[in-house]
């Protein structure tokens, strides 16, 4: 592993072009081009707010936070995670003529996806700060948890790509499959509500442990927290929450490696 | 000269599954740890090929259809991984696999260009420097088409251009899958000076072909393989000569 980690490295200038081509293949066929990474999580929170924060009103959103904000700031991150999801998958498949006719280390592929998207992440940074301003969000050292869950999504996004991309190369059911649990993983992760309302609800405690042990959870907590300082999440919940990311890059990373000679048949 | 061969094969096979579905056992996959079982629907378009390739030589891949001939190429270019045995390559290959190949149909010609030379390893500076030189080689039509994209160029511009961008690696491996087949005769005959200044160069030549003229043009050594298996290495005309007799046989 350690050495496909220095080839991926020692092919970073690889990784930025794949990136580039990717966007600007991306945008350059749509009018609106980049500003659709902007829409979508833009009209998604507005839909959420609509439901949850407007019609079901005090029952959803956190108590000492506008519920904007809160949803802005998660579903800004979670468009990182869902894109990233969709577009893992097709990461071998998608590109398989480049593939086969280059000899850099396979990796690159699936991990420019998450760079990718990553990219379209940033560019939302600029409206998640002026919602921050509109709506009360703390500017302090609560920022910090910024960087932090931008890290461990990082770590976590390459090990979920890896792993897909490679399978679906194998098992074309992974993308369709995936539809699912992107909308089950949605809802598995406190994006459009606190944490606090599963910890107070009635559920029997194995299942909040089951719960707490996604990754996204810590992570989604730490989005939130950059913007709203009380949503800061307690130390466990963010080891539970690294460890989770350490465990899924190995494996993805593991799988990968193990698949690699069967993918490229495939190919 | 140096004496180390500059690619090196020792007992290369590589194991295809006929019937896809057997590959999805994960179990397969995971607990067989490469075990060589044999299977029902296995089977091996090579194996047990050793040989040595010196810088600077040129050797021809002769063989009948489906006989292994692009796996091998594949597997030289390291975008196959081998089941069995062991493939080193002394030095960067610029591979000719499949002449338009790594092109995205939604970027320009100027981008791919950029894109798929770095992608072998050009600098942006080289890059820059060559830029007019491939796509003066490429001919007046993609000349044109420079900055329209790729999927609007007929097959033939692709391959011009995908040429011509292989041409320019300063690679000492150049590998050739059955490219002098494509392309209309002016091209051909640029291929062939191209290819003919790289061999004076010193780069070493792994050329597959159908073409016993283009064979003994360029090569001096032949491989013959049959049924994956490497019963000729030899002179170009020995190989030839064992392929003809296989197929008048």
């Amino acid at each position: 592993m350690t050495s496909s980690v220095a080839a991926v490295w020692g092919h970073r200038g690889v990784l930025r072009l794949l990136v580039q081509r990717d966007l600007t293949v991306k945008y350059q066929q749509s009018v609106l081009g980049y500003i659709w990474s902007l829409i979508e999580p833009l009209g998604m929170g507005l839909i959420y707010y609509f439901v949850f924060g407007v019609l079901y009103g005090e029952r959803v959103g956190p108590a000492h936070a506008s519920y904007p904000l809160f949803v802005l700031t998660g579903v800004f991150a979670w468009m990182w995670v869902s894109s990233s999801l969709n577009e893992s998958t097709s990461a071998l498949t998608g590109q398989a003529r480049l593939i086969t006719t280059m000899k850099v280390p396979r990796e690159v592929f699936p991990i420019g996806r998450v760079i990718g998207r990553f990219a379209e992440y940033l560019a939302g940074v600029p409206i998640l700060i002026i919602a921050a301003i509109l709506f009360d969000g703390d500017f302090g050292w609560n920022m910090l948890a910024l960087p932090l869950a931008l890290m461990l999504q990082a770590i976590l996004l390459t090990g979920i790509s890896l792993l897909l991309s490679s399978l679906n190369v194998l098992l074309r059911d992974v993308e369709r499959l995936m539809r699912l649990a992107q909308r089950a993983l949605f809802y598995a992760a406190p994006i459009i509500y606190p944490l606090s309302r599963v910890q107070q609800s009635d559920v029997p405690e194995w299942v909040k442990t089951l719960y707490e042990i996604n990754p996204l959870v810590g992570i989604f907590q730490l989005h939130h927290a950059a913007w709203i300082a009380n949503e800061w999440p307690p130390n466990w919940l963010l080891i539970t929450s690294a460890a989770g990311c350490l465990i899924v890059l190995l494996s993805g990373w593991w799988v990968f490696r193990r698949l690699e000679p069967a993918v490229l048949k495939e190919l | 000269m140096s004496s180390e061969p500059i690619i090196e094969a020792r007992d290369l096979g590589i194991r295809f599954v006929r019937n896809r579905r057997r590959q999805l056992s994960l179990r397969d996959m995971f607990i067989h740890r490469g075990g060589s079982h044999p299977r029902a629907g296995d089977f091996w378009p090579l194996r047990n090929l050793s040989f040595d390739i010196m810088p600077g030589e040129a050797v021809g891949v002769i063989g009948r259809n489906g006989t292994g001939k692009s796996t091998l190429l594949r597997l030289v270019a390291g975008v196959l991984i081998p089941d069995e045995g062991a493939i080193t390559t002394r030095g960067a290959v610029a591979p000719l696999l499949e002449l338009s190949a790594g092109f995205s149909s939604g970027l320009t010609g100027r981008e791919n260009v950029h894109l798929v030379g770095s992608l072998h390893g050009m600098s942006r500076g080289t890059l820059r420097a060559k830029f007019d030189e491939i796509v003066e080689f490429a001919g007046d039509q993609v000349r044109a088409a420079i900055d329209t994209p790729v999927r609007h160029y007929s097959s033939g511009m692709k391959v011009r251009l995908g040429f011509s961008v292989i041409a320019q690696l300063h690679h000492p491996i150049l590998l050739v899958d059955e490219v002098m087949a494509v392309g209309d005769k002016d091209f051909r005959e640029k291929c062939y000076a191209t290819m003919e200044r790289l061999l004076a160069e010193g780069r070493t030549l792994v050329l597959v072909s159908h073409n016993e003229n283009d064979l003994t043009r360029f090569c001096t050594r032949g491989l013959y393989i049959n049924a994956g298996k490497l019963e000729v290495d030899g002179t170009v005309r020995e190989a030839l000569d064992a392929y003809n007799g296989l197929v008048r046989a």
